[in-house]
C-alpha cells in the first residue's frame, strides 16, 4: 500500500525528524502539564508536554507558551504530534482553551489524513486532554467545578471490549459519539479498537453492539447468514488402524517395551561408536528416531537403523513396527 | 536520484533476456496455441518447450506435471482446495502459523468448511520442532503444507525431510509446499531430495519473470480438482487461455536462474553478510529475525528496538531505498506481521521490523548507501521516541512504569 499522505504530513513528519527550527520534537523538562497515549504493544504511543505563562492571580488565565512531544508511531502519528503542537503554540491558547482542539482540527491541519490513520489524530488529542488534567492537578484547578467532562478513569473501570488495545466500554461508547463513528471500520480507523484480533466485532457487547445502541440499529446492515459451515464427514477411515497395535497393551507400555529393546540391542553398538538413538515419537506401529553423536548425519544411519533398530523391533516388540528417520 | 530496490521479495525486475525471449508473443506470435491453424503450432511449440524447461528445471520430471496457473497464489488455492475436495473423507490439514497468507487464509476458510487444522508454531529464530510436526499427523490428515522459504525472514524449512516422514507415516496424506520464494535460489529437485513432496506453487515475478504467471507441480496420481474450470487446457486442470508470452518469459527466468545459480548465491550471500555485518556494527538494539536458522541467500529482516517500521520505511523512501516493513502501520491491518508474532519477537521491536531483500541485480554500492543512510534514520526516529534515551543512547530506564507494559495507560 503506497502513501496517501498530503504534502503537508509529509513535510511536517520529515521536518520534525530531521529537527528544522520551530519544530516541537522533544521534551520539556519540569513541565507545567504532561500526557501520554498510547503505549508501544498498540503500535503508537506519544508524550506531550507544554510550559504555561503563568497568571499570578488566576491559574485558569495561564497561557500556554511551549509545547513538546515524543512520538513512536508512523509518519502520520509524528506529523500529528508536529501539527498539535503547532496549533497549540499559535493560538496561545489556556489549557482549558485548548481541550477545544479536536482530532479534526488536527486532521484539517494536515490536509486531511487516510481513513486508517485518524486514530493518528485521535492519539494527539488525548495526549493533550491528559496533559491538560495534568496540569489542572498541579496548579489545583478543579475542572470538575469549571463544567469539563474529565471521564476520570473510565480505562481502569468498566468492561473491556476490545482486548487487543485494552479499550473499554465506557471509552469507545464516549468516542464513537464525540466522532460521530457509524461502522466498525471507521471505529477500528479512528480508535484501533477491533482493528487486530476483529473478535469483538460481532459478539454480544462488541462493537456493532455499541453502534446499534448507540445509533438505532440499522435493519438494511444485518450481517448475511453465511453459507460455509457444511456437514463434516466424521467417519474416518484409517483411524482405527493405528488405535491399537497390540491388543491390552496399553500405549504406555508399548513405549516402555520399545525402548527397553532399543536399550538392550541397539544402544550398546551404536554407543560403541561414539553415537546414540532417541525416540522422538511413536505413532500406533510407526517409530520415529533420531541419531545423535556421531551416528548423526552418517551416510548409512538409515540402513542402520533397519538393522539395528527396526530389525529387534519387529522381532521382540510387533512385527508390524516401521522405523521411520527423523 | 538512483533507486536501491532491496524489496525483491515482494517483487522483481524484469530480466531483459527474459523480456527478449518474450517480446515476440506480443507481437507476431499472438495466436491461441489451441487453433488448428498454421501460424498456432509455433505458439503451442513454444509452450510445451517452456512446460519441458521448467520440468526439466524441479528436477526432470514429466511435463505433464507442471501445471500453468495466474500466480502462486492460484497455485496454493488449486492445491489446497483440490486436494480436499478430492478426499471428502479426511478433514485434517496440517500447516505452520508462519505460512504467507496465500495458504494461511484458505486453511482459515477450509476450517469454516468443516475441517480442523492444526497450525504448527515455530521457534524464536524461526524453525519447527520435528517431534510437534510428526504429533501433528493423524490417521484423518489429508493435507500438509509447509512453505519452503519464509518470504518475510528467509527461513527455510527442511520440506525433502518433512515430506518424506509424511509419506512414510501414511502414504494417502498429500503433501504440499509453497517454493514461491525458494524456486531458483535453492536446489528443488524433484525427482531426488523432493520426491516424496506431491504439489509444490511457484510464481514467475519472485525471479525476474513478470507479475502474472505462476506454475504448480502436480505429482502424477495425485488426486487433485480443478478450481477453474470450462475449458480442457492444461488437460482439463486449469481452464482458460494460457498466457504464452509470459509463461515463456517464467521459463526462460528459470533457465536463468539455474545458469547463474552458483554466482548468483555466492554474491547475493556475501552481499547480505556485508548488509548485515555493517548495520549491526552501527546500530545499537538491532536484532536479525532468523539468524540462527538456515536462511534464502538474499533476505535480511532487522528488528528496530524501540521504533515503528513506517517511519523508517518513509525516511528510506525519501533517500531512494525500496524495502518493507511488517509493522502494523504497513500490514494493512492493525496487526503487526503474523510471522514476527509467531517468531516472538519481542514487543519493543515488533513493530519496528525492517526487511532488506537482495536480488542479482544488486551491488556492493546498492549495500553501501543503506548501511550509509540506514543508521541515520534509526536514529532520527529513535530521537523523537518516548522510549528513547538520546543522551545516553539506550532505552529509558523509567519506560514501563510511564506507559504500562500492554495496553492503554494513561497519566490522567
Amino acid at each position: 500500500m503506497a502513501w496517501e499522505y498530503s504534502e503537508k504530513t509529509k513535510q511536517l513528519f520529515m521536518d520534525a525528524v530531521h529537527g528544522k527550527p520551530g519544530t516541537h520534537l522533544g521534551e520539556i523538562e519540569e513541565p507545567d502539564g504532561l500526557g501520554e497515549h498510547g503505549s508501544i504493544a498498540c503500535g503508537d504511543a506519544m508524550r506531550f508536554t507544554f510550559r504555561v505563562r503563568r497568571d499570578p492571580d488566576d491559574p485558569t488565565k495561564d497561557v500556554i507558551t511551549d509545547a513538546r512531544y515524543l512520538t513512536f508511531g508512523c509518519t502520520s502519528a509524528i506529523a500529528a504530534s508536529e501539527a498539535l503542537c503547532a496549533i497549540i503554540e499559535k493560538g496561545c491558547y489556556t489549557p482549558i482553551e485548548a481541550l477545544k482542539i479536536t482530532n479534526q482540527d488536527i486532521v484539517d491541519f494536515l490536509e486531511g489524513l487516510p481513513s486508517q490513520k485518524i486514530h493518528c489524530s485521535v492519539m494527539g488529542a488525548e495526549a493533550l486532554e491528559a496533559a491538560v488534567f495534568n496540569w489542572a492537578q498541579r496548579r489545583g484547578v478543579d475542572l470538575r467545578e469549571l463544567g469539563v467532562d474529565i471521564h476520570a478513569d473510565e480505562q481502569e473501570e468498566g468492561r473491556i471490549v476490545c482486548k487487543c488495545f485494552s479499550l473499554t466500554e465506557p471509552y469507545l461508547r464516549r468516542k464513537i459519539e464525540e466522532l460521530g463513528l457509524r461502522t466498525i471500520p471507521e471505529i477500528s480507523g479512528a480508535l484501533k479498537a477491533g482493528g487486530a484480533c476483529m473478535s469483538c466485532h460481532h459478539t454480544p457487547g462488541g462493537l456493532q453492539d455499541l453502534l446499534d445502541d448507540i445509533w438505532g440499529k440499522d435493519v438494511t446492515q444485518l450481517p448475511i447468514l453465511s453459507n460455509y459451515a457444511m456437514p463434516s464427514d466424521t467417519e474416518v477411515p484409517g483411524a482405527a488402524e493405528a488405535a491399537e497395535v497390540s491388543p491390552g497393551v496399553s500405549p504406555y507400555q508399548f513405549s516402555k517395551h520399545v525402548e527397553s529393546v532399543i536399550e538392550h540391542y541397539a544402544r550398546p553398538t551404536l554407543q560403541k561408536d561414539g553415537g546414540d538413538v532417541e525416540i522422538v515419537d511413536i505413532k500406533g506401529a510407526l517409530v520415529y528416531c533420531r541419531f545423535t553423536g556421531a551416528c548423526a548425519g552418517c551416510h548409512a544411519a538409515a540402513q542402520t537403523l533397519k538393522l539395528l533398530v527396526e530389525g529387534p523391533l519387529k522381532e521382540h516388540v510387533d512385527e508390524r513396527i516401521r522405523v521411520i528417520q527423523v | 536520484m538512483k533507486i536501491v530496490y532491496a524489496d525483491n521479495n515482494a517483487t522483481t525486475a524484469v530480466a531483459p533476456e527474459v523480456l527478449e525471449a518474450m517480446l515476440p508473443f506480443f507481437k507476431q506470435q499472438y495466436f491461441n496455441p489451441s487453433s488448428m491453424y498454421e501460424p498456432a503450432r509455433a505458439v503451442a511449440h513454444a509452450l510445451s518447450a517452456a512446460r519441458g524447461q521448467i520440468a526439466e528445471h524441479l528436477g526432470g520430471v514429466d511435463p505433464k506435471e507442471v501445471l500453468f496457473t495466474s500466480c502462486a497464489t492460484e497455485s496454493n488455492n488449486t492445491a489446497l482446495r483440490g486436494v480436499i475436495e478430492a478426499q471428502p473423507r479426511r478433514r485434517h490439514v496440517v500447516t505452520t502459523t508462519v505460512e504467507h497468507p496465500a495458504v494461511l487464509g484458505v486453511c482459515q476458510d477450509l476450517e469454516r468448511r468443516g475441517c480442523e487444522v492444526t497450525f504448527l508454531p515455530v521457534d524464536r529464530q524461526g524453525n519447527l520442532d520435528t517431534g510437534k510436526f510428526i504429533r501433528a499427523l493423524r490417521p484423518d490428515t489429508a493435507l500438509v503444507s509447509i512453505m519452503h522459504a519464509n518470504n518475510e525472514t528467509g527461513v527455510v524449512f527442511p520440506v525433502a525431510e518433512l515430506a518424506r516422514i509424511t509419506k512414510e507415516t501414511d502414504e494417502q496424506i498429500i503433501f504440499h509446499t509453497d517454493a514461491t520464494q525458494s524456486l531458483g535460489k535453492l536446489p528443488i529437485d524433484l525427482t531426488g531430495e523432493f520426491r516424496h513432496v506431491d504439489l509444490l506453487s511457484f510464481s514467475g515475478h519472485k525471479l525476474h519473470a513478470p507479475k502474472g504467471v505462476g506454475g504448480l507441480f502436480i505429482r502424477r496420481g495425485t488426486c487433485c480438482r480443478p478450481l477453474m474450470i470450462g475449458g480442457h487446457q492444461e488437460d482439463g486442470r486449469r481452464a482458460g487461455t494460457e498466457n504464452v508470452a509470459l509463461i515463456v518469459g517464467m521459463a526462460r527466468a528459470v533457465a536463468l536462474a539455474a545458469e547463474k545459480h552458483d554466482e548468483d548465491t555466492a554474491r547475493i550471500t556475501a552481499l547480505r553478510d556485508r548488509l548485515e555485518v555493517g548495520l549491526m556494527e552501527r546500530i545499537p538494539y538491532l536484532e536479525i529475525n532468523g539468524r540462527g536458522a538456515v536462511r534464502l541467500p538474499g533476505t535480511s529482516n532487522l528488528a528496530c528496538h524501540y521504533i515503528e517500521g513506517e517511519g523508517m520505511l518513509f525516511e528510506l523512501s525519501a533517500e531512494g531505498i525500496c524495502a518493507s516493513s511488517g509493522s502494523a502501520c504497513t500490514s494493512g491491518s492493525l496487526e503487526p506481521s503474523h510471522v514476527l508474532r509467531a517468531l516472538g519477537v519481542p514487543f519493543t521491536a515488533v513493530q519496528g521490523s525492517v526487511r532488506f531483500s537482495l536480488s542479482r541485480y544488486n551491488t556492493d554500492e546498492d549495500v553501501d548507501r543503506i548501511v550509509d543512510v540506514f543508521p541515520a534514520v534509526v536514529e532520527r526516529l529513535r530521537r523523537a521516541s518516548p522510549y528513547w534515551d538520546p543522551a545516553k543512547g539506550e532505552p529509558r530506564a523509567d519506560v514501563e512504569m510511564l506507559f504500562g507494559k500492554k495496553g492503554l495507560k494513561n497519566t490522567k
